[in-house]
């Protein structure tokens, strides 16, 4: 077992100590249920119309971009940790360098025309990102190329859905389809995170006379 | 009875100076790469882990215990890590820090059920005959490898992928970016993304599958199982679904400004009198599987053979 596995079991077993400590049951300080009661028949009200509306599976879907970037993050940062300290990837810094992924990535990280993005999936996607800007060398030019045009092209995806759901707020196959788009951004920068973290010895290869890309 | 061949005399000189080159060339060629030649015992259940950075690396399963690397380290290469510990064989292909390095081909020979990772930058990725868990991954390289009903988990940046399936169930997950993939005869789970990728893949029978992409076009064709669970997204991609067989399930399909095109069922209708989208929703048969198609301008095709 390496120090950062036993240094995690180590934080689980003070968290599952601190969980059992805790009381089973709490007994509320008030009667609770009247403000619940007022607060329901609030939102039973008809909501402004200039406030778009999302629907219960949105929030839903939210939440779990939230864990997918949370998740997502833990095990890049995981991966990252496993790396032994001599093996530090090599950025290759090669001549042309073209944009970093943040300046092929930034994508407008917004709901349609009003809504904003989980602070939380913000964070994750900025690390990811960071990460990814510090292996991005290490791949060859043409596959890096490759991976910006496509996180472009990603960018370029979530910007027609968002440009659809400023014509058409609130609509449930937009409003999917874009979770969707930055799970998938999430996804693919800790793909290549983790598959370039995996490569040592990546950056001074001969790799770019056999790349077919 | 001897043969014996002799030159015409109007050849002599050629054949004198392709003989002279040849025997000039050859010691250059001794030294373009070292021939590899290790093997060790390893556990029929054990994993084997290779690394390399550019050539090819070939996978084999046969029914020995054993762990055999052949091949030719590239000119310039550091050292070819051949290591084990209890169950995991590593082989490793280490570089030094500067790049006038050749590529190394290497062939590796494993026990057949033998858990097999492979990781390369540029090289291609081979294997046939492993019956074990493989787990293939390459940034540019490309992944050829069969299916026996173990997992396969194939990722790539901008590789192409291909798959020859064997009809049993198992898990096969492939993950590109930019890289093509096609898999014929798969059966069981099949998860598949993409961004601009082409995913093409053929279904014996599939229980769940997930597809999903960007802008590249998803093609599926195979049968459903009972409880089938088949979900698809693509932004502008185009998805094609060819079913086979007897179906019963539950479609539910729909697009902001794509076509969709089925053979069986109702018409699509329109979402909304001022707005583009479409939807399909028709149940077959019992309706038991499910199938979920979403799309944002990619044109949807949902067909029987």
């Amino acid at each position: 077992m390496t120090q950062d596995e036993r240094t995690l079991q180590g934080a689980v077993a003070r968290i599952d100590s601190q969980l059992r400590e805790l009381p089973r049951e709490i007994e509320p300080g008030r009667d609770l249920w009247s403000g619940i009661a007022a607060r329901i028949d609030e939102r039973a009200a008809p909501a402004p119309a200039s406030e778009p509306r999302h629907s219960a599976w949105f929030w839903q879907a939210a939440a779990a971009v939230a864990l997918v970037a949370a998740s997502s993050l833990l095990t890049a940062t995981l991966l990252d940790r496993d790396r032994p300290a001599g093996q530090a990837v090599v950025t290759a810094a090669p001549s042309n360098q073209v944009a970093t992924s943040q300046d092929a990535v930034g994508m407008p990280a917004a709901f349609g025309p009003a809504g904003t993005l989980d602070p939380e999936y913000l964070a994750a996607r900025k690390q990811l990102t960071q990460m990814l800007d510090q292996r991005i060398g290490t791949l060859p030019p043409s596959a890096r190329a490759k991976l910006e045009f496509n996180l472009g092209e990603m960018r370029r995806a979530a910007d027609e859905i968002n440009a659809a759901l400023a014509a058409q707020p609130g609509d449930p196959l937009l409003e999917e389809l874009l979770l969707k788009t930055y799970q998938d951004e999430l996804a693919v920068l800790s793909n290549v995170s983790q598959l370039t973290g995996s490569l040592e010895n990546a950056a001074a290869s001969p790799a770019e006379k056999r790349m077919q890309l | 009875m001897k043969t014996v061949v002799a030159a015409a005399p109007c050849c002599q000189p050629v054949v004198a100076r392709a003989i002279a080159l040849l025997a000039a060339t050859l010691p250059l060629a001794a030294f373009a790469g070292t021939p590899i030649n290790k093997l060790t015992a390893a556990d029929p259940t054990g994993t084997v882990e290779i690394s390399n950075t550019a050539g090819t690396v070939t996978v084999t399963g046969w029914d020995r215990n054993e762990v055999e690397v052949t091949g030719e380290l590239g000119k310039g290469t550091e050292r070819l890590d051949f290591t084990k510990a209890d169950k995991i064989t590593r082989i490793k292909v280490v570089l030094p820090n500067r790049s006038d390095v050749e590529d190394t081909d290497l062939i590796v020979k494993v026990p057949a059920t033998s858990l097999v990772s492979v990781n390369t930058v540029s090289a291609d990725i081979g294997v046939q005959g492993v019956r074990g868990t493989q787990r293939l991954q390459s940034v540019s390289g490309e992944l050829r490898t069969e299916s026996s009903g173990e997992d396969i988990e194939c990722r790539t940046v901008s590789g192409d992928v291909n798959i020859a399936g064997s009809g049993r169930k198992g898990l096969v997950s492939i993950t590109t970016v930019s890289g093509d993939a096609t898999a014929t005869r798969l059966a069981g789970e099949v998860n598949g993304s993409t961004v601009s990728g082409n995913l093409t893949l053929g279904v014996g029978e599939t229980s769940r599958s997930r597809l999903r992409s960007t802008s590249g076009d998803l093609t599926l064709q195979g049968s459903l199982a009972a409880d089938a669970r088949l979900d698809i997204e693509s932004i502008s991609g185009d998805v094609r679904l060819d079913l086979v067989g007897k179906t019963g399930a539950d479609f539910d399909v729909a697009s902001f400004s794509g076509d969709i095109r089925n053979c069986f069922g109702p018409k699509p209708v329109r979402t909304d009198e001022y707005a583009p989208g479409k939807e399909w929703r028709h149940q077959e048969g019992d309706g038991s599987a499910r199938v979920r198609i979403k799309t944002l301008s990619g044109d949807v095709s949902v067909c029987r053979k």
